[in-house]
């Protein structure tokens, strides 16, 4: 075990910090909100706990804090900006600003250090704290997905006017994903920063978009549950499988694209249907037998 | 003025590449996150060809057109065809579409990067580009071509999509699909033309930029994406003309950007422009303001 | 138009000159009408008579040109659509609004989210009893789009009747289904009367209407064209010319 450990501790590290990527695409989501302002929240928690590391000396916990609490206000401050747009001209306006965080690194001076990055912030972060971390985050999500919050939290993705008429506050709740979005983010980006002691602005790009999205639209969009399968198959998968380590690119091209036409809801949601099935069978059969009589 | 003749050229290369992207949105509402790479790998197919083969300037941008087309095609016929035929509604088949679509980019991209290493790819013609030299300012053969072609291509579609038989069709699906399926128009065929001139354009502007620049990269495509995008929501959804005018808007805000040295801003441009125009007119320069039904 | 003045002082619901415009089309074209509690409204009409459209303006889904609307004495007609269930209306939808992916147990508890917790804890315990009511208990556990569409329509009236409105706006609510069912459908509409609902009904089918309603509205063309006890207002002339001349047979 420990020496199973030993060697695959960098690709537990990712798995986690995959996992707070995806989730923070996976919130907004799950609200019926199509934003990828959680990249972007990535590259601002990075740089700010990085900026909180090397220009004000401050120790690794209070540093991670520091980026994720900016990042969560901005993509909050975002959420109001961007309200009004609906589906792809929301996630198109979403990925611009993610680049525009990017184009705004590269111009930071020695802030941010230009297009070299920053060097220098290593903190001092356990595999046990990140899993705390994570932990803490997916209790809290899980909440939201029980109960009357769940169903609230279904109808506000599925029927937004529904939603309303049924009394649920539809802005409020989609505000309310933009926060959580950029707080999950810039954790993810914090961490990831603090663990690799160096970001660049290159590294807040276009790939990390299709990184997390592969990771939900593979596991399930709709449950924490479908980022972790995601996360784990995505880093997992090619050391498992050699040819894959090879054309690893290709085929999360390949991949995305097939969850993307058959499996909608990801490996959880067929999953879940397959539940749903055999635990309705008696049912179903029933229901069938009337509507033959009838 | 040399400025001018330089936006000018560029502006007709985003034009060749956004008028494919525009059409397609506008009316059969795919948003092809795949254009790009549709884009690089026409160029990259060409080039593999010309290394081997050396072809004449019209040979070249053959196989370039005729291998977006392609691509195009497949596309549609492998991932959004596929999609557009399980998805319970719209707002749904959107989202899934654009998913796909980032996935069906992977691919080519990857398949790209590996060959060349990341690094950039040129084409070989028995075509050599002249210089001419008017009223002091320079300009290649190439950069005619582009000019004509853009403008050519450009207003021929305007009119053509205004005028034809085919192009009111395609309108009428762009503005209410059933009731166009109503008028007997097949919308599967149409998507099916659609998407194969889009490709086709596509490829043209990958040859033509890559001659231009003598070489292009493998991520080119991507960051084109998000240009087509500010142009078509700044020209507005649907329209032709506000595209035409939109890529000339944003290659001569681009042009301005470098030419006062601020080179390192100049993808904050079109990002920027995403935003003011979202928040601002959402329905773009000379868009139509959607219909809502209830 | 002639007032209606029963027993009670105030009415439940007032609608005050209501006007919905969608650009040049008059869908809703100054309405005023009292609904008096204890009472079962009904709102007759050809397709694309504006009558789905009030409802909508009158839970404030719709954007309205001008007009009011107030129930039990309050104004909310600025009020925003998420209000309108705490004051104590309900509604269904024309189309079958239900979430995919949840079961009928789960979609009727989504009408009681909402609320406070007690009228919440309440619910939760009145499910049974609702689905009950509608014969939805066998099949609490599955999905929407496993059931046929009448079933859905019940799924969809449970959860409008599962928050105990004082007021119930029911969109076509026996759109799809056999008579049997209506009769059904009818007679617990009839039920909750007695319990102390007050009932507006949007619908085309008119023997329904006749059966359950207590007074009837015609509307044609946004406007309202009679109103009455039923059997008045389907003998009305302009009712017969501009609804019942055209497509009472095809409903029935």
């Amino acid at each position: 075990m420990s020496t199973w450990y030993a060697m695959n501790v960098v690709l537990v590290q990712t798995t986690l910090t995959t996992l707070l990527l995806a989730l923070s695409i996976q919130v907004p989501l799950r609200f019926g909100v199509f934003s990828f302002a959680g990249v972007g929240a990535f590259g601002i928690g990075g740089y700010g706990s990085a900026i909180a590391m090397v220009h004000l000396g401050w120790s690794t916990w209070p540093a991670v804090a520091f980026g994720a609490v900016v990042a969560g206000l901005v993509v909050f401050l975002l959420g109001l900006v961007v309200q009004r747009l609906t589906g792809l001209y929301m996630g198109m306006a979403t990925i611009a600003f993610t680049l525009i965080v990017s184009v705004l690194a590269v111009n930071g001076g020695d802030l941010t250090g230009g297009a070299m990055g920053l060097y220098g912030a290593l903190g001092e972060i356990s595999v046990l704290q990140i899993l705390l971390v994570v932990l803490l985050v997916v209790a809290l999500l899980h909440l939201t997905e029980l109960g009357g919050m769940g169903r609230r939290v279904d109808a506000v993705r599925d029927d937004p006017e529904l939603a309303n008429a049924l009394g649920v506050d539809v802005v409020r709740y989609r505000q309310f994903s933009f926060l959580v979005s950029g707080l999950i983010g810039g954790l993810a980006g914090a961490i990831t920063t603090l663990l690799r002691s160096t970001i660049t602005p290159a590294e807040v790009n276009f790939h990390l978009v299709i990184l997390a999205l592969t990771a939900i639209v593979v596991g399930g969009s709709r449950s924490w549950v479908g980022a972790l399968i995601g996360a784990v198959i995505f880093v997992w998968l090619p050391t498992w499988i050699g040819f894959l380590a090879e054309w690893e690119r290709v085929a999360y091209g390949v991949i995305v694209a097939v969850a993307a036409i058959y499996l909608p809801l990801g490996v959880l949601g067929v999953a879940k249907d397959l539940w749903h099935r055999f635990r309705t069978r008696e049912e179903r059969a029933r229901v069938a037998a009337l509507a033959k009589e009838s | 003025m040399q400025d001018v003749l330089n936006a000018t050229t560029l502006g007709s290369i985003y034009l060749l590449f956004a008028l494919g992207m525009a059409l397609v949105w506008g009316t059969i509402g795919i948003l092809n996150f795949a254009h790009g790479a549709t884009f690089m790998f026409a160029a990259f197919i060409g080039h593999l060809v010309t290394a081997r083969v050396e072809l004449p300037l019209l040979g070249v941008i053959a196989v370039a057109v005729l291998v977006g087309a392609l691509i195009s095609v497949l596309t549609q016929l492998l991932a959004f065809q596929p999609i557009l035929k399980r998805a319970k509604n719209r707002h749904a088949a959107e989202l899934r579409i654009l998913i796909a679509g980032i996935g069906v980019a992977a691919i080519p991209l990857a398949i790209a990067q590996r060959q060349t290493r990341s690094t950039p790819f040129g084409l070989r013609s028995s075509y050599s580009p002249q210089v001419y030299e008017v009223f002091g300012l320079r300009i290649t053969t190439t950069a005619i071509i582009i000019i004509v072609l853009g403008l050519v291509i450009g207003i021929g579609m305007t009119l053509w999509l205004r005028r034809s038989r085919h192009g009111l069709a395609l309108r009428a699906l762009g503005v209410d699909a059933e009731t166009s399926a109503g008028m007997g128009v097949n919308r599967t065929t149409l998507a099916f033309g659609t998407m194969a001139v889009a490709g086709g354009l596509a490829g043209l502007a990958g040859a033509l930029l890559t001659l231009q620049l003598g070489a292009i990269a493998p991520e080119t495509g991507d960051q084109l994406i998000i240009k087509a995008f500010a142009i078509i929501v700044l020209g507005g959804l649907g329209s032709m003309a506000g595209t035409v005018i939109g890529a000339y808007v944003l290659a001569g805000a681009e042009t301005l950007v470098l030419v006062m040295n601020w080179g390192t801003w100049v993808d904050a441009v079109s990002f920027g422009l995403i935003f003011l125009i979202l928040l601002a007119r959402p329905q773009g320069l000379l868009g139509r303001k959607e219909v809502r039904r209830t | 138009m002639a007032e209606t003045t029963p027993d009670q002082e105030a009415p439940l619901l007032e609608v005050r000159d209501v006007a919905v415009h969608f650009g040049g089309v008059k869908a809703v074209d100054g309405i005023s009408m009292k609904l008096w509690p204890g009472r079962i409204y009904g709102v007759l009409g050809p397709n694309g008579s504006g009558k789905s459209t009030l409802l909508g303006a009158m839970t404030r889904l719709t954007p309205m040109t001008r007009g009011a609307f107030v129930f039990e004495g309050q104004d909310y007609t600025k009020k925003h659509a998420r209000t309108i269930q705490h004051m104590g209306i309900a509604r269904t939808f024309q189309t079958v609004r239900l979430l995919e992916d949840r079961t009928v147990r789960d979609n009727i508890l989504l009408g009681t989210d909402s609320l406070g917790r007690e009228t919440r804890k309440e619910a939760a315990a009145r499910v049974d009893e609702v689905m009950e009511r509608l014969g939805i208990q066998e099949v609490e556990r599955m999905r929407p789009d496993e059931l046929s569409y009448g079933m859905q329509r019940r799924v969809e009236f449970a959860r409008a009747i599962i928050s105990r409105p004082r007021l119930l706006l029911l969109d076509e609510p026996t759109a799809g289904m056999n008579t049997s069912e209506r009769e059904e459908i009818s007679a617990i509409m009839r039920q909750l009367l007695e319990e102390g609902v007050t009932q507006f009904i949007v619908e085309h089918d008119v023997q329904m209407m006749v059966d359950t309603c207590d007074y009837l509205y015609a509307m044609n063309f946004g406007k309202l064209i009679a109103e009455g006890t039923p059997t008045d207002v389907v003998r009305d002339p302009a009712v017969q010319e501009a609804y019942l001349g055209k497509g009472a047979g095809k409903h029935a």
